[in-house]
């Protein structure tokens, strides 16, 4: 049976993945933090990403496959914190799969890649500048590890790698930044402004994720959903109250409460609310047909 | 707020939306057969929408039929529109391409309009918006549900390759704020739009408007006044800024729009200047030569 590495495990889609290839796969995953209560098919080794272990493990298990999964999206901890996991991880991950003879790497990044900005086109393909460093500094490191990602899949021809850019995730396993502002029990708006978000499951993820290792694929591919809606409405499906603040207003009151912590989204990502980060997803449904199987109702009530 | 054309697109475009106005739900007003007229057209628009009734750049027809409201009592009771060469318009997908003029692109909501209540099937015309209109709160969204978009190119050419139809002014500020005495003379044509029309295959409808040059009369445009205030354009006209907010209302002038016979071209999107410029003159000659006859035609400014 072919051997498969999963770093970042225990989080929602590290679990969901497991399960999805437990069939053909013999899985080994690691993460920072324990899976409590994995199932048997996964062998799962606690430890971090940064330190040399993690390359014991490699060179111990020879993967055919790794799928990249550990990543620190959310703003709780510091920058330097993200930087190490997501920026200096990667690197760490990928010279190890160059020497240990992995010949299929999968990272899932994520379509906020291509930031919000006012004059984004609708539906960017793969090929649009990753802007989201200009206004974001937050998560350029995401910009960075598709920099390391991209050269490395043209340094290396003989390993297929390939970049997955989801659009909005959201599920019951996956934690995610879009799925904690719309778990508010009040979300707030901006005045004034509701672009369309494109939303996809988790459980679609993790196909998404599961046809890449399939069909062996190469190449920076969009995630795209089931479609589009207004930001309002789906704040509505998801039966969340929901109040439109002023956006001077909006600015202050969020820097404040992250300043404290009191709230998890840095004020930059404000302009997620405000205007389009739409995708094209036709290049990656054209590689492996994929097709979402979870509707856009289907999404919302999974969260509501 | 600093941007006095802004504000006066806002306010056009309140002018536009004119929620109030909207006689759909109050029958026996005034315009309720207009209302009715204009909601079964944009029910019968060919577009296709989601489960929560958007298409995948933001239009929503509801929010369509309250909106256009105003504009539709403006395009038959106001400028009185006359609209000829509709029956010839191409079937799919095509981008229509005119003078603009008037200061405020009255000239856009009427052909936007005459395309809604006139073209059989009756047809959304997209614009395509300046970037700073997707930072100004309400009219981005109300841009979006309308069914136009900022105009990047690749919103532009997928829209064609869904077979919509983008409205274009080729002359952007130029036409719309020039003074008077360049009344009916087309200025300078962008390039783009012949481009996105090569590489998508797009049939280019060719039409004038004869009207919306008296709607306000341009006396002067200030551009140094312009460029201190970071505007696109600063115009005098009789009304404007002497009437202050009423200034803005225009002359009730009549509207003929002529839309000329569908011209399709051919070549390399990716060719030089010179090459691509040669066809946009054939659109501008055309647009031109209807906007010579349109005139001639007119026996008077306002009847």
């Amino acid at each position: 049976m072919k051997r498969l590495l999963i770093t970042g495990i225990s989080g929602g889609q590290g679990r969901l993945l497991a399960k999805r290839l437990s069939e053909g796969w013999q899985i080994t995953g690691v993460d920072r933090v324990p899976w409590e209560g994995a199932p048997e098919y996964v062998d799962v080794k606690t430890l971090d990403l940064r330190k040399k272990k993690f390359e014991d493990v490699l060179r111990k298990n020879r993967p055919d496959a790794v799928v990249h999964l550990a990543f620190v999206r959310h703003f709780r901890g510091s920058n330097k914190l993200r930087h190490e996991v997501n920026v200096a991880g990667t690197r760490r991950l990928l010279n190890s799969c160059a020497r240990y003879g992995v010949k299929q790497v999968v990272v899932l990044s994520s379509a906020y890649v291509y930031g919000a900005l006012p004059e984004n086109p609708m539906y960017m393909d793969e090929d649009s500048p990753l802007n989201v460093a200009r206004n974001f500094p937050d998560i350029r490191d995401l910009a960075e590890v598709e920099g390391l990602v991209s050269s490395f899949l043209w340094r290396y021809p003989e390993i297929s790698t390939s970049i997955l850019r989801p659009v909005n995730t959201l599920g019951y396993y996956v934690h995610s930044s879009i799925g904690s502002y719309l778990g508010l029990d009040i979300v707030p708006t901006v005045t004034g402004f509701n672009p369309m978000l494109q939303f996809i499951h988790e459980e679609d993820v993790c196909e998404a994720l599961a046809l890449a290792i399939e069909k062996q694929l190469r190449g920076v591919f969009n995630v795209a959903g089931p479609g589009a809606v207004p930001l309002k409405t789906a704040i509505h499906e998801i039966e969340r109250r929901r109040i439109s603040v002023p956006e001077p207003l909006a600015h202050l009151i969020i820097r404040e409460l992250f300043r404290f912590r009191v709230y998890d989204f840095p004020p930059a990502a404000m302009d997620f609310i405000k205007y389009p980060c739409t995708v094209d997803g036709s290049r990656f449904v054209k590689a492996t047909g994929f097709k979402p199987l979870f509707s856009l109702r289907d999404i919302f009530a999974s969260v509501a | 707020m600093l941007y006095l054309n802004k504000v006066a697109e806002l306010a056009a475009s309140a002018i536009q939306s004119g929620m109030s106005l909207s006689s759909s739900s109050f029958p026996g007003l005034p315009f309720a057969d207009l209302s009715r007229e204009l909601s079964d057209k944009i029910d019968q628009l060919p577009i296709e929408l989601n489960e929560y009734g958007y298409d995948p750049w933001g239009f929503n027809p509801d929010v369509l039929k309250t909106s256009m409201m105003t504009a539709a009592i403006l395009y038959r009771h106001y400028f009185r529109v006359v609209s000829v060469g509709l029956d010839r318009l191409p079937p799919r997908r095509m981008m229509l391409v005119g003078n603009h003029a008037g200061q405020i692109a009255f000239d856009g909501a009427m052909v936007a309009t005459a395309m809604l209540l006139e073209a059989s099937p009756p047809r959304l015309s997209r614009g395509m918006g300046e970037y700073w209109l997707a930072t100004l709160p309400w009219l981005n969204v109300l841009m979006d549900r309308m069914g136009h978009s900022i105009g990047t190119p690749s919103t532009c050419a997928e829209m064609l390759n869904r077979d919509e139809c983008v409205l274009v002014f080729p002359e952007g500020v130029r036409g719309m704020n020039k003074v008077y005495a360049d009344a009916y003379q087309l200025q300078d044509f962008g390039l783009g739009f012949m481009r996105l029309a090569l590489e998508t295959n797009t049939p280019i409808v060719p039409f004038a408007v004869v009207g919306s040059e008296e709607q306000a009369p341009g006396i002067a445009n200030l551009e140094s006044v312009a460029a201190m205030l970071n505007m696109p354009a600063f115009p005098i006209t009789l009304t404007w800024p002497l009437l202050g907010p009423l200034g803005m209302v225009p002359l009730p002038v009549r509207y003929h729009i002529e839309f000329g016979q569908a011209m399709h071209f051919e070549g390399d999107h990716n060719d030089e200047d010179d090459a691509i410029s040669r066809k946009v003159e054939e659109v501008k000659d055309s647009i031109q030569s209807m906007l010579r006859r349109g005139l001639a035609e007119r026996t008077s400014i306002f009847l």
